[in-house]
């Protein structure tokens, strides 16, 4: 009776691991062991720590000034004590630096049959490719639980730096050459993603969200996810674009009229299709809308920002979009299209998002 | 009996020896070049402070309070640029060796006094710079300048080149002041002054000049590899030319971490001073921290790529970077230890420069500890540019640099100003500066733990409370350092006389006047232990220290 009681409760509220006072929550299998060594190397500098700031107060107090002739006899050294005090700092450092490069070592070394993970960093967005699937996430990466995960990462541009806290794993990510790192989720749950590595204007919002789901469901997800917009109707796409392609844009374009590094989705649709966009030019879209000139439909304006993105850039911004040649199939770039003709439709005033992926209002 | 204690001169000291503005900033005497040096660094260290309150009070709400995203991003370059390449590198070897190094060596002037001022020069061409860049678009890469994003001119901020080029030319005004410090020590050290008799204080700078003049040169050409490359486009750091962004990590960091020793072994030398003066205690194992301070600037040269645990390099090397860093770890004990067995037994005098003696050993120790953290691979891989390194780095920079700094400016300002400072204000204003200190940066090792990347505009909200925290700090160091500059400028105006020894000093700089004579010494000063303090005495008149009636004097 008490044990089902106690199962249901805890069941229904599990209790939130916010980690220790140090450190977050670990939630892979190198964690404990970077762990351990925190806290072995805490408890040697709490020692030492401790001893030098006593011993300085105690001194202080003790052998404070009485007079300003009092004659000090003390000793001026002493070899044995030297000898002492680098000795056992040097045995203690050997230790600390065995058990580091030991961790380090296992932190590195991916294990054999290792899940394969494309990352691409971008300013200023994280895409991942499961070449498995071949199935593309942005900012988001569904990863199974208790299984090897291995990234394999390179830059469209700057430095930046893929680190996930909870799994205690970082590498850089470089443009023109691949760095990998590999991890291994022990617990069912969202993980945060961060770039560290310093890449310009929006830095601080290059984010994505680790999912980690049960294995046995993992294929399902993917496959689901590798082909979900195939199937979709053209009504359906405005929601898929704003829940799975959006991600991509939204460090840069907002949703609710603000503007950012580039222009605001908001009333975007409105401004194309009316040709009320001026360029850097000077020229205005409206001179290359209409039969027999540039673009023809203001569909193709659009796709082309996607894909030729330095083409023709909108007044007052700096143009520093990239290209997503190769990166969207044709149905995504429609997908887009849909999304901003319908964007009243799928978002509010402020900018949140309102319907689900299936179409469903949000709560 | 000869008086080797020079009486104040009523009349005639450097400070008023000649007149007008000429007559300082052309000037060759080594006192005039350290007190403009101070006056300048201390104007730039206000400059980068206020940069950092614009940092601390942006980041008191999760969305950024005050700045927009490219605001924050100048104002951590140029906070980092200004207080690294300005302010704490040339802070205690440019300003306080300056004024203090010739006379504790017992000597008229530096060897290459032209060259002295030559440096002051650059380091002020070195500022326009910095003002330039701040006209010309602005920086925003980072002090840290990594490509390919500084090389990137379509993402970068248009001000890049300016500040490189200030960097340079500052990078030469240090490789000066070190070299002029090597030969004055190998060369000027009068009768009597053997390496083994030379104050701490000039051990360390003479371990600081080597890294000055070693390590320099390759920050210059590095830079210029850098300006280059943003505005020709070589190809040697662009990987979209076949170059390798990496290797300029390489070389950066092979000049500044050995900087990190330039900014840290003068202030340790300052430490020696005031642990020693105002415990009226022999230092305790002289040979032991005048060996540390070489074999940490030797070490220093070797651990650059422990900046580099997640760039990609390779395991090998990373182990081999890891196991060379803790060996700086030994010397830098060596000598907190040494400093704690100088307490013992000592004559234990609280006034203010030796509070910041004490604060140093405190914030070192935190400093130093959380290094063995980065030190280590395993754990640095998690901590590597999150804000415990922010932390870390502060204390040892910023918390033990610039507290050293501090301490001797109040340990040396009756010398150089022949004024007494108001003493309870200083002692409050150093623990407020202490209290203020370690409540910005501590919180900081916490953030940086669980979670929070340096160089961020924006953060999660679970963040928030360290980030209040953090300015409340920063607000209390602040008006500790109001306050220090409010008594210390009255000082200059209303304090006291000072005596020519106030504190009970042994080096020989304490046996000429407060403020010293124009050329220093009058005759060739007789050199003995300048730690044994038993040869002085207090004299009540004076409020200041006198040579001991009965005991003969050195040579004698």
């Amino acid at each position: 009776m008490i044990d089902s009681i106690i199962n249901i409760l805890t069941t229904v509220t599990p209790p939130v691991d916010n980690g220790t006072f140090w450190l977050p929550r670990a939630a892979s299998t190198v964690a404990e062991e970077v762990d351990f060594t925190f806290d072995l190397i805490n408890w040697i500098c709490y020692f030492f720590f401790a001893a030098i700031v006593l011993s300085m107060v105690w001194f202080c107090i003790k052998y404070r000034r009485k007079s300003p002739n009092m004659v000090c006899e003390g000793p001026t050294h002493n070899t044995a004590l030297e000898v002492t005090w680098t000795v056992i700092p040097l045995l203690l450092v050997a230790v600390i630096f065995t058990v580091g490069m030991k961790g380090y070592l296992n932190l590195r070394e991916s294990p054999e049959g290792c899940y394969e993970v494309q990352v691409t960093g971008q300013k200023w967005s994280w895409t991942f490719s499961h070449p498995e699937f071949g199935a593309t996430q942005v900012a988001e990466l569904t990863v199974p639980v208790g299984k090897p995960v291995r990234l394999l990462m390179t830059s469209n541009d700057v430095l930046h730096s893929l680190w996930i806290p909870d799994f205690r794993v970082k590498m850089d990510v470089v443009p023109g050459r691949y760095t990998s790192l590999w991890f291994e989720a022990t617990k069912v749950g969202d993980y945060q993603l961060k770039c560290t590595e310093y890449c310009g204007k929006d830095h601080s919002k290059m984010f994505a969200m680790v999912h980690v789901i049960p294995a046995d469901e993992f294929d399902a997800v993917m496959t689901k996810l590798a082909s979900e917009y195939e199937d979709m109707s053209v009504g359906q796409l405005p929601a898929y674009a704003i829940n799975r392609l959006y991600n991509r844009c939204v460090s840069c374009h907002s949703l609710d009229g603000t503007t950012g590094t580039g222009p605001s989705f908001r009333g975007l649709w409105d401004r194309v299709s009316s040709g009320q966009v001026g360029f850097s030019s000077g020229e205005t879209l409206s001179s290359l809308l209409g039969d027999a000139t540039l673009y023809g439909e203001p569909e193709n304006y659009v796709r082309e920002s996607l894909l030729f993105p330095q083409k023709h850039i909108v007044k007052g911004y700096l143009g520093s979009m990239p290209s997503f040649q190769g990166q969207l199939k044709e149905k995504q770039i429609l997908a887009i299209i849909e999304m901003f003709k319908h964007l009243d439709e799928i978002t509010d005033e402020e900018g949140n998002i309102t319907v689900n992926l299936d179409g469903t209002p949000t709560e | 009996m000869k008086t080797i204690y020079a009486k104040n001169s009523p009349t005639d000291n450097y400070l008023n020896h000649t007149k007008g503005i000429k007559s300082w900033i052309f000037t060759l005497d080594h006192k005039r070049i350290g007190i403009m040096y101070l006056i300048c660094i201390l104007f730039a260290f206000f400059l980068g402070g206020s940069f950092a309150m614009l940092i601390r009070f942006h980041l008191l709400t999760p969305e950024g309070a005050i700045l927009t995203q490219d605001q924050y991003n100048q104002a951590f370059t140029l906070h980092g640029a200004i207080m690294v390449f300005l302010v704490i590198i040339p802070a205690v070897p440019a300003a306080l060796g300056n004024f203090v190094l010739p006379i504790m060596l017992g000597a008229k002037d530096v060897a290459f006094p032209r060259l002295n001022l030559f440096s002051w020069w650059l380091w002020v061409f070195g500022l326009v710079f910095f003002l330039i860049s701040l006209g010309t678009g602005g920086v925003d890469t980072g002090w840290t300048f990594y490509t390919p994003y500084s090389i990137d001119k379509a993402s970068s901020m248009g001000g890049v080149i300016p500040v490189l080029i200030g960097a340079f030319v500052l990078g030469f005004s240090s490789i000066f002041t070190g070299m002029n410090f090597i030969v004055t020590i190998h060369r000027l050290r009068p009768v009597g002054m053997t390496w083994f008799r030379m104050p701490l204080f000039l051990w360390a700078t003479y371990a600081t000049a080597i890294i000055q003049v070693l390590a320099t040169p390759v920050i210059g050409i590095t830079l210029l590899l850098l300006i280059v490359e943003r505005s020709f486009g070589i190809g040697i750091f662009d990987p979209a030319l076949g170059g390798d962004p990496v290797l300029y990590q390489h070389f950066f960091w092979f000049y500044s971490h050995p900087a990190v020793y330039i900014m840290i072994l003068p202030a340790m030398g300052i430490v020696s001073e005031l642990i020693a003066v105002h415990s009226h205690r022999h230092i305790f194992g002289y040979k032991f921290i005048a060996y540390s301070s070489i074999a940490i600037a030797m070490f220093g040269f070797l651990v650059w790529g422990h900046h580099m645990f997640t760039s990609g390099q390779s395991q090998l090397v990373n182990i081999i970077f890891s196991f060379i860093t803790f060996s700086v770890s030994i010397p830098s004990a060596i000598k907190v230890f040494n400093w704690l067995a100088t307490l013992y037994k000592g004559s234990i005098s609280l006034n203010t420069p030796m509070l910041y003696g004490l604060s140093f050993i405190f914030i070192f120790g935190i400093g130093g500890l959380t290094g063995i953290h980065c030190a280590t691979l395993n754990t640095d891989i998690h901590l590597h540019d999150s804000y415990f390194i922010v932390a870390h780095f502060h204390y040892v920079m910023m918390g033990s640099a610039l507290i050293g700094f501090i301490g001797g400016i109040h340990h040396w300002w009756p010398k150089m100003t022949g004024k007494m400072y108001n003493e309870a204000w200083g002692r409050f204003a150093c623990i407020l500066v202490f209290v203020g200190f370690n409540l910005t940066f501590f919180t900081q090792f916490m953030l940086g733990s669980r979670g929070m990347p340096r160089r961020y505009a924006t953060y999660d909200p679970e963040f928030q409370t360290y980030h209040i925290v953090s300015t409340i700090g920063s607000t209390i160091l602040a008006i500790g350092f109001f306050i220090t500059a409010i008594y210390l400028i009255h000082s200059i105006f209303k304090g006291k006389k000072a005596p020519t020894n106030p504190w009970g000093g042994r080096s020989l700089e304490w046996q000429c006047a407060s403020p010293p004579p124009w050329d220093n010494f009058a005759e060739q000063p007789e050199v003995g232990d300048c730690y044994d303090f038993s040869v002085l005495e207090w004299n009540e008149e004076e409020q200041g220290y006198d040579w001991r009636k009965d005991v003969a004097h050195p040579g004698e």
